[in-house]
């Protein structure tokens, strides 16, 4: 007599936590139909391996600031930037570029964290700002021509150096978020950050450090960006602040953060996100409608996993 | 007698929480009926259908003959049944004119355009009515404190002349002052012919002021009493359905407090909130603390736990551990519980087992790695130590009625272990039996010799609980006081104003 109250299989949290994974095999069923399994070819999944590493990397550390409930839109300039000190690096040492890479990252990170912990201004506010600024540094060293990486980096580039890399950030970062208080930390800061300080997590820390991570390892996204590219323009990483994102929200991250976020949110999402797009260019969609396909499915994806019950608690 | 509203086997159900169970009420005109029973009984959700803010899970509401059924609390205004709520029910933003004709501004519209002068001027002439002109109706809402807001949503909910005024647990967000003017037009409404619906938890006030009692258990109805025939503890008894001992507070008085020093406080200022506070805390006391609620006592709390933002002096251990930020606090056994339990003690949108959890995480860790079947087990444990009312240790918070958020509060705690638990209104918007379970736990507490700090703004509680107890008044201690039976509550007054 009162089934409005219950709740209904597609409204439950089962429901909602496997959706990503239905929209992966509906994404992958769906394209394979419509290029006629072109896109399983093997040539073709090779590609598309090759442009799944670095937004994965990039993506297991937005993962954790958005966990905490912010955002971050540094990622493509901090990629571009960091690109030009791996380049200009790696003429001495490649273990050289690669520290170099990862600590001018964490060196933006760093500046976004402390704006937003110090000054209490929003995650959205600071990175929107620290974007445009890293973007100009980044178009600024790039404007006479584009900046060309040694030839030893370049020979670095196989698949199997890529994937491990990915496999290892993926590894450890599971490791961090689900066996350590790492993971405790940043989920209970996402559901609540003024309890989470009085029980005792040091949040202002916790805040910090996830947007260090974050751009530490956009650093290192940028080493694999640059062994597979060799040379850096000024549209290096352009929009992929977006992208990540965009696979964040595919992958069932619900905007919000917290308790509900699942580490699979990183891999599925990031793999959705690749596939769909390679499949609207092999359609032979113009850029244009490829935008706009994008954006009709972002936006059913994130109402229909966005976590109502954080955005205001119905008592 | 006529009968205004009859409610015929209403009933409601949230997931599988059976919140309202086949509720049959008539409630006649002219009377003043009190809805009490324990949180979580069903009293809140039985209004909240009423008037429109929950849809009817099942069963009928006839007021005046007419069979009713509304959408939302616009609809239920027009068919003459209002509400006062427990929380903030103003908007900000709006002037207290525009707030108070919210959802009714069809007299002041003018071919699409409202006609603001009139409808400050009509919102002046009520708030002038109701002996409230202090309240400029042109004024901004945001300007006016907590209790005049209050004072603006009960002209709002009564301006039009309900049928039915529902006043759900208004009176715990008012002064003295407040309360009697509510009582004013409660009195008013009945005596016009028309009813008034009262949820309290204070069953002084419900006798003092209802001529009938509800009373809901577990969403059941039990039974339905005349005021005058009862007593408090009559009700106590129907609310709980069994006999409440008398072991309420504790009994014993004239015991020996340890002459050890377990935390002491040394000149403690925080800015505009506390000026130089010292005291120590003694082994297995209880040290109350009271006051008005603006005294700074709260403040007190957060400043033994390092939460204060800008705090002088010091909070140091007998050892001479100086404690400075939270970290440390719950590292060195400062276990907090704060007034504002939703903000600050518990995470809502958390599970039980992860709210239960966060303070011992470093010590469930094994060379910091996190085992997640033994901080279930810790989780499980302490929570049904608490014998907290849940569906299982993953079950939200933001399910549970206050006094299972309490237990969730105190079990953390528990398991974290903690020797100096600084309580602040402990009991705050708590029904008797779990009121009772939390004295017991207190008293349990300090016979293992741990150390208690309770902030309260209930005085009776803090004459039954304390060993001994501090009043503030402007930030600073202005009486102390050791229990005693003869103690008054008088005593206390006398030294908070």
């Amino acid at each position: 007599m009162n089934n409005e109250n219950r709740t209904s299989f597609f409204a439950s949290d089962t429901f909602k936590g496997l959706l990503p994974f239905i929209g992966l095999v509906v994404i992958v069923g769906a394209m394979y139909y419509l290029t006629d399994g072109r896109i399983m070819q093997p040539r073709r999944l090779r590609l598309l391996l090759s442009q799944v590493y670095y937004p994965m990397i990039v993506a297991t550390g937005v993962f954790f600031v958005m966990t905490l409930g912010s955002i971050d839109f540094t990622e493509g300039s901090t990629l571009g930037v960091a690109s030009i000190v791996i380049s200009e690096l790696s003429f001495y040492s490649i273990p050289l570029a690669i520290t170099g890479g990862i600590l001018t990252g964490a060196a933006i990170g760093a500046v976004n964290g402390f704006f937003h912990v110090k000054f209490k201004l929003q995650s959205f506010i600071v990175t929107i700002c620290t974007m445009y600024l890293f973007r100009g540094v980044c178009a600024y060293m790039t404007t006479e021509t584009a900046i060309p990486a040694s030839a030893a980096i370049k020979a670095l580039d196989s698949d199997n150096l890529k994937i491990g890399i990915t496999l290892a950030v993926l590894i450890v970062a599971f490791f961090l978020f689900r066996f350590t208080r790492i993971g405790n930390d940043v989920k209970a800061v996402g559901s609540g950050e003024t309890a989470a300080r009085f029980s005792g997590v040091r949040t202002d820390r916790v805040k910090f450090l996830a947007f260090v991570a974050a751009g530490a390892l956009t650093g290192l996204a940028a080493f694999v960006n640059v062994i597979k590219v060799g040379s850096i323009t000024a549209t290096a990483g352009n929009q992929l602040e977006t992208q990540i994102l965009i696979s964040l929200v595919l992958g069932g991250l619900p905007i919000t953060g917290g308790s509900k976020v699942r580490f699979s949110n990183i891999v599925v999402g990031t793999l959705m996100y690749t596939i769909l797009n390679n499949g609207l260019v092999m359609l032979g969609f113009e850029s244009a409608t490829q935008q706009l396909i994008k954006g009709i499915v972002f936006l059913l994806f994130v109402a229909l996993t966005i976590d109502r019950k954080a955005l205001k608690v119905i008592k | 007698m006529t009968i205004l509203l009859k409610a015929e086997h209403i009933d409601k159900r949230f997931g599988i929480t059976h919140a309202v169970n086949d509720v049959s009420i008539d409630i006649e005109a002219g009377e003043i009926r009190a809805l009490i029973g324990e949180n979580g009984s069903g009293k809140s959700t039985f209004c909240q259908m009423l008037c429109g803010i929950y849809s009817i899970g099942g069963g009928t509401f006839t007021l005046d003959g007419q069979a009713m059924s509304v959408r939302n609390q616009v609809e239920a205004n027009n068919l003459g049944v209002s509400i006062i709520v427990q929380e903030m029910g103003t908007l900000s933003g709006l002037s207290v004119a525009e707030n108070i004709f919210l959802g009714h501004e069809e007299p002041f519209m003018h071919w699409g355009i409202k006609d603001t002068r009139a409808m400050i001027r009509e919102g002046q002439k009520l708030l002038d009515e109701y002996g409230f002109g202090k309240i400029r109706a042109g004024a901004m809402i945001d300007n006016y404190n907590f209790e005049d807001r209050k004072l603006v949503e009960i002209v709002k909910a009564t301006y039009f002349k309900p049928k039915i005024l529902i006043v759900d647990e208004t009176t715990t967000a008012l002064s003295q002052n407040g309360r009697l003017e509510l009582y004013k037009i409660m009195d008013a409404v009945r005596a016009d012919g028309r009813s008034v619906i009262f949820i309290s938890h204070d069953l002084a006030e419900v006798l003092a002021h209802c001529d009938t009692v509800s009373i809901l258990r577990d969403g059941e109805y039990i039974d339905t009493v005349n005021a005058k025939d009862t007593d408090e503890d009559g009700l106590k008894r129907l609310m709980v359905g069994r006999e409440i001992g008398s072991a309420y507070y504790r009994t014993d008085y004239g015991r020996e407090i340890s002459p050890e020093v377990v935390l002491s406080v040394k000149g403690v200022t925080v800015p505009g909130q506390i000026e130089d506070v010292s005291f120590d805390l003694h082994r297995g006391e209880i040290l109350g603390f009271g006051g008005l609620s603006e005294c700074g006592m709260h403040e007190v709390g957060k400043a033994v736990f390092g939460a204060s933002w800008d705090r002088r002096g010091s909070v140091t251990l007998s050892d001479g551990t100086a404690i400075n930020d939270i970290p440390s606090a719950i590292h060195h056994s400062i276990a907090y519980a704060s007034k504002d339990r939703d903000n600050e003690s518990i995470i809502l949108n958390e599970s039980i087992r992860n709210n239960i959890i966060l303070p011992s995480i470093d010590d469930l860790a094994n060379h910091h790695i996190l085992n997640g079947r033994k901080l279930s087990r810790f989780a499980k444990e302490y929570a049904d130590q608490m014998q907290t009312k849940m569906q299982g240790i993953n079950q939200f918070v933001s399910d549970l009625s206050g006094g299972n958020k309490q237990k969730v509060v105190l079990a953390r705690w528990i398991g974290k272990g903690s020797n100096i638990l600084v309580l602040d209104s402990p009991t705050r918007g708590i029904d008797i039996k779990v009121k009772q379970a939390i004295y017991a736990l207190m008293s349990e507490l300090i016979a293992q010799g741990k150390s208690i700090i309770m902030i309260s703004e209930e005085i009776p509680e803090l004459l039954g609980m304390s060993d001994r107890i501090l009043i503030m008044k402007d930030g600073r201690i202005n009486g102390s006081f050791t229990r005693s039976k003869e103690l008054s509550e008088e005593d206390l007054i006398a030294k908070m104003v």
